[in-house]
């Protein structure tokens, strides 16, 4: 409990020769010795205090123990505060790393420099209260956003303040030049070639720093003023995306102001007045607008990820959302990478899937552009999905030979253990699909005459065109089965040719427990359509 | 069932009291009468017993259990509390503090000490945010004996705890206590809490900075010795006073010119002085010229200080001489009209190479002369108006013996920027400069203070008196007195002219820290360790004011100019505003995030400057909150606000010490520290 324990007692004891200290002794001195060694501590504090300093120094603990008429401890004299470092594996011990001195090196060395005496400069600090830009004085926060100043005025609510001016500072001509130009461009001609050269110059310009709380400003403005306005959104999209290229431009005191702008262009409800607006496309640009955000910021403000996937976690998770503002969670998330996608968006697949089903049915859904969306949203998915499975099958050693669909069966017979969870995934497979046509099931009530046999209704409906990927999810089922029969058939064909490659296939295996799971149910989840992004060998190896 | 227990409790007891004959009797009696039960089992005695006594008795045989018995109290009690009524809720939060640190000490004092560190780190969190300090005093209590030794704690058993606390919280406790029958924490509060129970609605919460700090002597002695009669006004026929009737009979605005003019010259004398900064002093003081003229027309502002009333010194003052009035006199002419509005500018000292070894810095009331302090014993003291010129008449000096040989060595060093004091043995940990300039007193931890004349460069006193370091040293404003401050837990009020002290001031149960005079010379303040701040009499050597609400060392303080204000600054970075006259903190003054070590007021009082170890110089404005609850003089006063209005980084130079001029251009002095 206490510092200072019995244990302690005896084995200074020992260091200083009293080899049989009696228990007793020890016990009555512990307690005692902290005391006396807080009481030091507190007056060396005091000490500290009226040398006007912060840091505890040697000096100060032998002031406190001249106080108590106590000799003080030499040796330890530096002129500084002692560097304490941190023991290797224990929490709460401390050590001076104190290094051996050879005398004839002490001896030798050259006469240090004699210290610079003491001396007094002086400057102004502030003159009538404004701080002058000196190197004097502390670097000031040249640039204060116009916003700040409109923030200090609604602090004080009521009470009676002489209102404080936002605080001037110069713009050039030749900035404001600039700035009016390129809000008229972004606003007014976003599609000419001019704007494009706006933007590289944005991306490129090294003068542009004072502007940039202006440039946040307008953004943060425009998107929640000008949300119907698709190609204003879109403009001010890549005006973001090029500021945020700009390497001369500090910009991360005011991420905070853009980024709710640039989330609302990623899951907003409506964008665009317009059908013929590609709204999906502002969706898709400003999803890897954010990962870039993200991976470029994301050591500095720590919680920048997180929230932003909690906001898009939520959209994705609440059904009450529209179809695009899910279409752009789920793109949001798909490109903070594939971790994202196999941590927050397959665990919630299954039941997602089950509703977005029928509002990609014809039957269910009978508003065309409802079903298109839906659909679109399916390829969002698919596509999130397939990318972290391919994400993570890309990472196994890549495999030699290319006809390896043998020598993968053969590694499995070779092995046991990859046989046995070959049997699992089996069974897994073999399970999914039976849950698979479960869901189909209560589909099929749906008054259609062909619904007596067990063909998925996904057949039957007219496959929307936009979606090439969807294949009929009957082949998913029957697929399986062939394969899996298939490779059993060439079990047999095993032979000594795998030997070589069954280690490198153990190690695949056991890192790839999880992943095969994943793709599995995947595959139960999607169908076919996954398989385009296994690659290849990887592939073979699964089927 | 019941009866059982009763005699086995009556059994344990006799038997921890060492009653073996009564033990024995009491067997005995016991048999026979259960033999008599067994006999006529219908008619039975024991429902005549109280069942309230019984259990009373039963809680005594218990006593073999003490520690449980508190940690089991105090739990209940607290999570009682925290389930109470929101309304009430902080009133009873408030006995839980003292409740805790009394268990703690009873363990100790009855031995239990393995015990007392576990009931205290299981609830230690409770109270770490409001009394961190105290608990890490308290967690050092190992043995009873400590219990004696520690000041600290001995004053806590000593003394009871004032809470104040509505009629129907109090009623609420009273409940709870005996329906649980907690007798141990009913014992605890019997015995060290004070209850004031007020009848109506419970105090707001905000008002409790009061309650919540235990100090040694208990709230009803501070509250008996704050009823004592101050005089907080300025003094008869001061200057100001002077300049205030010379200012009502120049009415035209050409007699001021006139005035300019002839004391023009004076000003050239003075230049030097005030400058070290040439060219821009030179302007400065141009500028502050018209200002200066600028604020004549704002008479009013001025007539508050004015209406201050008007007391007569209870010290012999010295008499100033007639040209150094004069020049005062144009300093106040040309003072510079300071408010939220108008901001002061700031001189900033910067000390370089200190390699940690400065411990403090003064700053002269014309900003010409800094002096440093350092712990290499040595007081340093740089004339700034001669800075620039690489002075080359810069003397170093010794003792008055040596004066001669020393003095042709400093000029062949020539080096030097600064005149060296030397005579000292410990670290120097205060300095002050006489109103005039002319003299420095060093206190230092060589339980000295050595008086130095700045125009000899010499050594021309040396004052014993304190047993141990002296912490602090301040001039009085008129001169001739001065004030120091030691680790002995006293104050003492010395002359020039005497090396004895003329006044002890004891009565802080831990090192006076800092002392400051009051603006009439009649009174001085002094910050304590303890986490007071006391006012005492100059002439009786009374305590007049005990003022409590700090919550850690307090180490520096300011009086404002019309008398009626002190601002103290503490470890933590709060600046508490004290009405002197009431002894109620007017407002806690947070911002700063570290040690306060000094706090300035502007000239005519309306803006407070505050210098701090986390390298800034704040700005606060005082005049709201001073001015408007002495018109109105009404409780709700509370509108008052005091308020940060600037705020002055500077590049990682903890602030040592701020001086407002005469012509309220505001001095700042620190050491450059690397570390940052």
């Amino acid at each position: 409990m206490s510092i200072v324990s019995k244990e302690t007692i005896e084995v200074i004891a020992q260091s200083i020769g009293i080899a049989n200290l009696s228990a007793d002794v020890a016990l009555a001195l512990a307690p005692d010795v902290e005391y006396r060694m807080r009481e030091v501590m507190q007056e060396a504090i005091k000490c500290m205090r009226h040398s006007k300093r912060t840091v505890l120094t040697t000096d100060d603990v032998d002031i406190a123990l001249n106080l108590r008429n106590v000799e003080p401890i030499y040796g330890f004299t530096s002129g500084g505060p002692l560097r304490f470092k941190r023991a290797v594996g224990h929490k709460n011990l401390f050590y001076i790393d104190d290094k051996d001195l050879d005398f004839k090196d002490v001896i030798e060395a050259p006469l240090p420099k004699a210290p610079l005496d003491a001396a007094v400069v002086c400057h102004w600090l502030a003159i009538e209260g404004v701080q002058p830009a000196i190197p004097e004085n502390a670097p000031v926060e040249v640039i204060a956003a116009p916003s700040d100043g409109k923030k200090f005025e609604q602090k004080d609510d009521g009470l009676p303040v002489d209102i404080k001016l936002p605080i001037k500072h110069v713009l050039s001509r030749e900035l404001q030049l600039y700035f009016d130009k390129i809000i008229d461009l972004t606003v007014n001609r976003s599609d000419s070639a001019l704007f494009k050269e706006a933007l590289v110059s944005l991306a490129t310009d090294s003068g542009l720093h004072p502007l940039v709380p202006y440039f946040t400003y307008f953004i943060s403005d425009e998107v929640s003023r000008g949300l119907n306005d698709f190609n204003l959104l879109f403009a001010l999209m890549r005006v973001v995306w090029s500021l945020l290229q700009n390497p001369h431009i500090h910009i991360e005191p005011y991420l905070h102001q853009l980024m709710p702008s640039v989330v609302t262009c990623l899951v907003a409800k409506r964008i665009g007045n317009r059908l013929a607006d590609n709204h999906w496309e502002l969706r898709d640009f400003t999803a890897n607008l954010v990962a870039s955000i993200c991976k470029r910021f994301g050591h500095v403000y720590n919680n920048l990820q997180t929230r932003l996937t909690k906001t898009l976690l939520h959209a994705f998770l609440d059904p009450k959302r529209s179809m695009t503002q899910h279409y752009g969670a789920i793109q949001g998330l798909a490109a903070l990478g594939p971790n994202m996608v196999r941590l927050l968006i397959v665990p919630n697949l299954e039941p997602y899937l089950r509703l977005l089903e029928p509002e990609m049915l014809l039957e269910k859904q009978k508003n065309e552009l409802k079903r298109h969306e839906a659909w679109c949203v399916y390829g969002a998915l698919l596509r999130a999905t397939g990318q972290s499975i391919y994400d993570r099958l890309k990472m196994f050693p890549a495999l030699p030979s290319p006809p390896a669909r043998v020598f993968r069966t053969n590694g499995r017979v070779v092995t046991s253990p990859p046989n046995k969870r070959k049997a699992n995934n089996e069974h897994l497979e073999q399970q999914p699909s039976l849950k698979k046509i479960a869901t189909d099931g209560p589909m099929d009530v749906v008054p259609t005459n062909l619904s007596s046999n067990m063909q998925p209704p996904e057949t039957k409906g007219p496959v929307p065109s936009t979606d090439p990927d969807m294949g009929p999810s009957s082949s998913s089922r029957q697929i399986p089965h062939g394969n899996i029969s298939d490779s059993r058939d060439r079990k047999g064909k095993g032979d000594s040719r795998a030997l070589k490659m069954s280690a490198v296939l153990t190690q695949t295996w056991r890192d790839d427990l999880k992943s095969g799971h994943l793709l599995v149910s995947l595959f139960e989840l999607f169908g076919e359509s996954i398989l385009p992004f296994i690659p290849a060998p990887e592939m073979s190896l699964f089927l | 069932m019941e009866e059982e227990e009763i005699e086995k409790a009556v059994i344990a007891y006799l038997k921890k009291k060492g009653f073996k004959q009564t033990e024995l009797a009491f067997q005995e009696e016991h048999h026979q009468h259960q033999n008599q039960q067994t006999k006529n089992s219908s008619s039975s005695i024991s429902s005549s017993t109280d069942p309230d006594i019984a259990k009373h008795i039963l809680s005594f045989s218990e006593s073999e259990n003490i520690p449980a018995r508190y940690h089991e109290g105090y739990s209940k009690l607290r999570s009682w509390t925290y389930s109470s009524l929101d309304l009430y809720k902080h009133e009873l939060l408030r006995v839980l503090y003292p409740v805790f640190i009394h268990c703690f000490m009873d363990l100790v004092a009855k031995g239990h000490i393995q015990e007392a560190r576990n009931f205290f780190n299981s609830f230690r969190e409770d109270h770490e945010m409001m009394h961190l300090r105290d608990l890490q005093k308290l967690e050092g209590v190992l043995s009873p004996s400590h219990l004696e030794e520690m000041e600290f704690a001995h004053s806590l058993r000593q003394s009871k705890v004032s809470i104040k606390i509505c009629q129907y919280s109090y009623e609420l406790l009273l409940q709870y206590l005996h329906k649980t029958q907690s007798i141990t924490m009913l014992g605890v509060i019997n015995e060290h809490i004070n209850f004031q129970v007020s009848p109506g609605q419970p105090a707001s919460i905000s008002d409790d900075a009061e309650v919540v700090t235990l100090i040694g002597s208990s709230q009803d002695d501070a509250n008996q010795i704050n009823q004592k009669e101050i005089h907080w006004g300025l003094l008869e026929g001061s200057l100001e006073e002077r300049l205030e009737k010379a200012g009502g009979l120049l009415s035209d605005s050409e007699k001021a010119e006139g005035e300019v003019k002839e004391t023009d010259t004076e000003e050239n004398k003075k230049r030097s002085a005030e400058g070290g900064k040439q060219g821009s002093s030179i302007k400065k003081l141009k500028k502050d010229k018209v200002v200066g003229a600028a604020g004549k027309t704002a008479r009013p502002e001025a007539n508050a200080v004015s209406m201050a009333p008007r007391v007569k010194p209870e010290l012999a003052l010295p008499v100033m001489p007639t040209e150094v009035e004069q020049s005062i006199l144009e300093d106040l002419r040309n003072r510079v009209q300071l408010s939220s509005m108008a901001l002061p500018s700031v001189s900033f000292y910067t000390f370089i190479n200190t390699h940690n070894s400065l411990n403090c810095s003064s700053i002269s009331h014309d900003g010409s002369l800094v002096a440093g302090g350092f712990s290499d014993s040595s007081l340093k003291v740089w004339d700034m108006s001669k800075l620039g010129q690489q002075a080359a008449t810069s003397i170093m000096q010794g003792d008055n013996d040596l004066a001669p040989t020393e003095q042709i060595l400093g000029t062949s060093g020539g080096k030097r920027s600064y005149t060296l004091f030397q005579g000292h043995s410990g670290p120097v940990y205060s300095a002050t400069f006489s109103p005039l300039g002319d003299f420095i007193l060093s206190s230092s931890a060589d339980s000295t203070i050595r008086l130095w004349s700045t125009k000899l460069n010499a050594n021309l006193v040396c004052y014993k008196g304190h047993n141990y370091p002296v912490w602090d040293v301040q001039f009085s404003p008129m001169g001739h007195y001065f004030a120091s401050s030691s680790h002995d837990r006293t104050a003492r009020i010395w002359s020039m002219d005497r090396i004895q002290p003329l006044r002890i001031m004891a009565g802080h149960l831990s090192d006076v820290d800092c002392v400051q005079w009051h603006i009439n010379c009649n009174y001085i303040a002094t910050g304590s360790s303890d986490k007071t701040v006391r006012l005492w009499d100059v002439q009786s050597g009374e305590c007049v004011r005990i003022f409590i609400g700090h919550r850690s060392m307090v180490l520096s303080l300011a009086m404002s100019p019309d008398g009626q204000y002190m601002a103290s600054g503490d470890e933590d970075g709060t600046i508490m505003m004290w009405d002197l006259s009431s002894g109620r903190c007017v407002m806690p003054l947070m911002g700063h995030m570290s040690c306060v070590w000094s706090l300035a007021f502007s000239c005519e009082g309306s803006l407070l400057a505050s210098g701090s170890a986390d390298s800034t110089v704040k700005l606060w404005d005082v005049t709201t909150s001073t001015k408007v609850p002495r018109s109105e003089e009404n409780k709700s006063g509370n509108t008052s606000r005091l308020r940060s209005l600037k705020t002055l980084p500077t590049k990682s130079t903890p602030v040592y010490s701020l001086r407002f001029s005469r012509r309220n251009l505001l001095f700042a002095a620190g050491a450059l520290s690397k570390s940052g």
